[in-house]
């Protein structure tokens, strides 16, 4: 796969050759990506510079997806690459051809909420709800490798991902739940 | 019972699943998208602005500016700023005062073509001198920042009561101080953004995320030049608002491209674009004199207040009259005289922000508290409780405190949960630990205030609701129809909540119709921590009608009513008297344990105990997340959220520069304390809460690190080199100055 991504970053443009008139926009060079998205796999042409948090929610109509800052600090954009937590405002989609992505759409299975869904529902772990994907997705990759987690742990996994409303302890009580509930399984 | 529980919210399920539309989320077949030509720069004449390049760029489909705009002005409480600035409208629009002022408006067939286009949009302007100080704008000579402002003079608010002189003459102790609070951005995590198109019935249709859908349709309204019927707002899902979505930032922009161009438009602000276009909270420079008797009763206090307005009024005459009723807490002072001054600057305007100047007011008061129990030796909940409003009290402004006064309740109650004992010697404070590590000391802070609950000083008060109750014999369904945003507050599950109260009819049996002008009358925006009180006494009074209708076999059977509460009144100009300047009150007090190194200047809270007379708990696990919240959000105001303005432009233009508080930054232990002391005018005993943990936080922080190093700070944020500095003054350069 990286060769792929090699060859293509030199080569021209494989789109028809754009109008005269519209110069002034750069045509810029697309890219064939093949990913897998909440289990369904899809393939689309994108622009090299098309980050993948614009992919999911423009050419996916992903938007669960949140953009809460452009600079990585808010971790609103949070999905999963990979098994992995990623802020997806700061990949580019090409670099995610080949992946497994998990986004907050993804986290339901056969309509019954995921438990740490169901836990930031019951334990009020949201107000706004704008940082909530973002922090379900990260308290997600992070249960996966930590299934029996200290509220300390649980405070040092969701560091990177901001919240204006809660001041986060709810946040911290639903994950602490819902370790316990998908313990108890 | 469906009040005092904690069900789930009736928003949860469509944001955890990320199916909730936030209004960036919400795409239109054929729209367009907009994006805005900032001044980014300020102050400055537009003599000429160019569009033409910009039209010429294949997939631009028009370039507003602002002679496209018919009635080119809004505001929220006078319409001063142009929607657009620019040569051909009113007088006064062709200059820019500050960088977020809006030069131009391009509506394009994608963003990035819109991008483009912007950037070729070329702009002559002539320089005008800016003024950046607020205490030099009020000089004279200084720079005129608006036409409409003499001598850049917004208000000036006068308390003169008793004689200030003579009760300095009697004083035991006096205590001065200058005080100067920072900026505060809201930093909601949803930047601006909306759609419009027309809708079914040829309305312009706005959907966005504000605070008022009606005010927001009356300012649309009046900008178009077109009647209120033919404008329709809707509220998407909200992320957060805090005040900052009070006033206009997308709302005119999207009903203006929509109006001339008849396809569906789409903007979204980018968190810079957010930063930049719209306001702050006020900083303030205060002089401060407060003087008290040996047992240690207030006599008087004087204080010279100016704030920064920035550029346009925005909400600055509320909150500037906020800060005046707030400026001596909630305490009996006999004698004041008390100056405060809203001054104009190029800076960014200012305006709403939990608290509305009460945070701002609350530090110099709490602090100067804080310093004569300190100069009388006196512990600082016991110089409390001998000063505090008591039923019947009267306020500085003259007028009695409305019924339900639980201030001393309220502090008690906190001092107690946080360690504090009452001996024969008064109130003592808990010992703070101390650290094996040298460089560690702790220390305990108080500090307590009052909130309004509803608008102010005149403002007309009302909200309205309707319900309908449908069935035959029994009701199958009642739907409430309310205009009211749920800022992330939980609004609309307190809604649901007291309507069913209210009908004594099953949680599930209510569904709620809100934030559309198209089929609610105006309930008054999420602010001012109204919401629940006026919605609960609105909710209350139209299922009484409903109910009557009901039982006179009316199917549907309606009810509609609009709550208007009692009547309040502005200051007079002369003394600040009013008679009642506001409906009512909520409480809150603080205690807060810090941890200070002193070798590296880190402040860091530990532990937190609010304390709130919230009348009536409605839901009381939301209220707790509204506590936390709103701790953290003022633990951000007094430590991490540094601000920056140098010249007019903002220099913490995104997250990696302007910190709001993580999870890292936050106290180990929030205790939250609920007291149920019933108002008299709230529904089912309800008062307001939303804003009140924050606003004792910072006096009370700042009373915490004196106690744990002997240095008082008159000035925040608590950034590690401001504290560094002040606990060192000799090893840095200019260190004094940094705290005083």
């Amino acid at each position: 796969m990286p060769a792929r991504k090699g060859k293509r970053t030199t080569g021209a443009p494989r789109q028809a050759a754009p109008r005269k008139a519209a110069a002034a926009v750069q045509p810029a060079a697309r890219h064939r990506i093949r990913v897998t998205v909440n289990g369904r796999p899809c393939e689309a042409e994108v622009e090299a510079r098309t980050l993948l948090v614009y992919f999911l929610r423009d050419v996916l109509g992903l938007t669960g997806t949140h953009v809460g800052c452009d600079t990585t600090s808010c971790g609103a954009c949070t999905v999963l690459l990979n098994g992995e937590a990623v802020k997806s405002c700061t990949m580019f989609a090409v670099q995610a051809d080949g992946a497994e992505i998990l986004t907050v759409e993804g986290l339901a299975k056969d309509g019954e909420l995921h438990p740490l869904q169901k836990a930031f529902w019951e334990d009020h772990g949201l107000q706004c709800g704008f940082c909530t994907p973002g922090m379900l997705m990260t308290a997600y990759a992070f249960l996966k490798e930590n299934p029996h987690p200290s509220e300390e742990e649980i405070r040092i996994a969701i560091s990177g991902n901001l919240c204006r409303c809660t001041g986060y302890m709810n946040i911290v009580k639903a994950i602490q739940h819902a370790a316990q509930e998908m313990a108890a399984r | 019972m469906a009040i005092g529980i904690s069900i789930p919210r009736i928003d949860a399920e469509g944001k955890v699943t990320g199916r909730t539309p936030y209004p960036g989320d919400l795409d239109l077949p054929g729209q367009l998208y907009l994006k805005v030509k900032w001044a980014g720069r300020a102050p400055a004449r537009i003599r000429r602005i160019d569009t033409s390049r910009a039209e010429a760029l294949p997939g631009v489909v028009a370039v507003f500016t602002a002679k496209d705009v018919p009635v080119n002005e809004y505001g929220l409480i006078y319409f001063d700023q142009p929607v657009i600035c620019g040569p051909g409208s009113k007088p006064g629009a062709d200059v820019v005062r500050y960088e977020g002022d809006v030069v131009a408006l391009v509506a394009a067939e994608s963003e990035k073509i819109a991008a483009k286009a912007v950037e070729r949009i070329e702009v002559e302007y002539e320089d005008l001198p800016g003024v950046y100080d607020p205490e030099e704008a009020l000089r004279p000579g200084a720079p005129q920042v608006h036409p409409d402002y003499p001598g850049n003079l917004l208000c000036h608010y006068r308390i003169r009561q008793g004689d200030v002189e003579a009760a300095f003459r009697e004083a035991a102790v006096i205590v001065e101080g200058t005080y100067r609070t920072p900026f505060q951005e809201h930093a909601y995590l949803q930047p601006e953004a909306g759609v419009a198109y027309i809708d079914e019935e040829g309305r312009i249709t706005v959907v966005t995320a504000g605070q008022w859908v009606h005010e927001d349709r009356h300012q649309i309204a009046h900008a178009l030049g077109l009647p209120e019927d033919r404008i329709r707002v809707i509220y998407a899902a909200i992320g957060g608002a805090f005040g900052g979505r009070e006033d206009m930032s997308v709302q005119i922009l999207l009903a203006l491209a929509v109006w001339k161009l008849g396809r569906p438009v789409k903007i979204i602000w980018s968190r810079e674009e957010s930063i930049i276009g719209h306001h702050k909270r006020h900083p303030v420079t205060a002089r401060v004199r407060w003087g008290a008797d040996r047992e240690g009763r207030l006599l008087a206090v004087e204080a010279d207040v100016i704030a920064d307005v920035g550029a346009y009024a925005y909400t600055s005459t509320k909150v500037l009259g906020n800060i005046t009723m707030s400026l001596c807490g909630p305490y009996e002072v006999p004698n004041v005289r008390a100056d405060i001054r809203g001054a104009l600057t190029n800076n960014p305007p200012t305006g709403a922000m939990r608290g509305f100047g009460a945070p701002q007011a609350l530090f110099i008061a709490e602090t100067q508290m804080n310093k004569l129990a300190e100069a009388l030796g006196m512990d600082p909940v016991e110089i409390r409780l001998k000063n505090v409003w008591r039923e019947g009290s009267r306020m500085p402004t003259g007028g009695i405190v409305p019924e339900g006064v639980s201030i001393a309740e309220v502090v008690e109650a906190c001092a107690r949960a946080a360690g504090w004992r009452r001996t024969e010697r008064g109130w003592v404070r808990p010992e703070a630990p101390s650290s094996p590590d040298p460089m560690k000391r702790y220390g305990w802070g108080f500090a307590c205030g009052f909130k309004n609950i509803a608008y102010s000083f005149g403002f007309p008060e009302h909200s309205w609701a309707r319900i309908e109750l449908h069935g035959d014999a029994q009701v199958e369904k009642a739907i409430v129809f309310h205009a009211g945003a749920d800022v992330g507050q939980g609004a609309h599950t307190a809604m649901v909540q007291m309507a069913a109260e209210a009908l004594g009819v099953p949680l599930e049996k209510i569904e709620l119709r809100a934030s559309d002008t198209a089929f609610t009358e105006s309930s008054g925006s999420s602010s001012a921590s109204r919401m629940t009180f006026m919605a609960g006494n609105a909710i209350r009074g139209a299922a009484e009608r409903a109910l009557a209708a009901w039982r006179n076999e009316e199917r549907p059977a309606v009810g509609e009513f609009t709550y208007r509460p009692v009547r309040t009144f502005p200051f007079d100009p002369e003394t600040g008297f009013s008679e009642r300047p506001n409906v009512t009150y909520g409480y809150v007090a603080e205690a807060v344990l810090v941890e200070v190194d002193i070798e590296t200047g880190q402040v860091r809270p530990v532990k937190v105990i609010c304390a709130d007379d919230v009348g009536r708990a409605v839901h009381p696990i939301n209220l707790r997340g509204q506590i936390e919240g709103g701790v953290v959000q003022a633990v951000g105001y007094a430590i991490t959220e540094n601000f920056l303005v140098q010249q007019g432009r903002i220099l913490t233009r995104h997250f990696s520069t302007y910190l709001i508080p993580g999870i890292y930054d936050i106290p180990e232990e929030v205790e939250s304390l609920i007291l149920e002391h019933p108002d008299p005018l709230g529904p089912w005993g309800v008062r307001g809460m939303a804003e009140m943990p924050f606003l004792p936080l910072a006096p009370a922080l700042i009373a915490a690190v004196h106690d744990a190093t002997g240095v008082w700070f008159h000035a925040f944020p608590l950034t590690p080199d401001r504290v560094y500095a002040g606990l060192h003054p000799n090893r840095v350069p200019g260190g004094r100055a940094v705290h005083e």
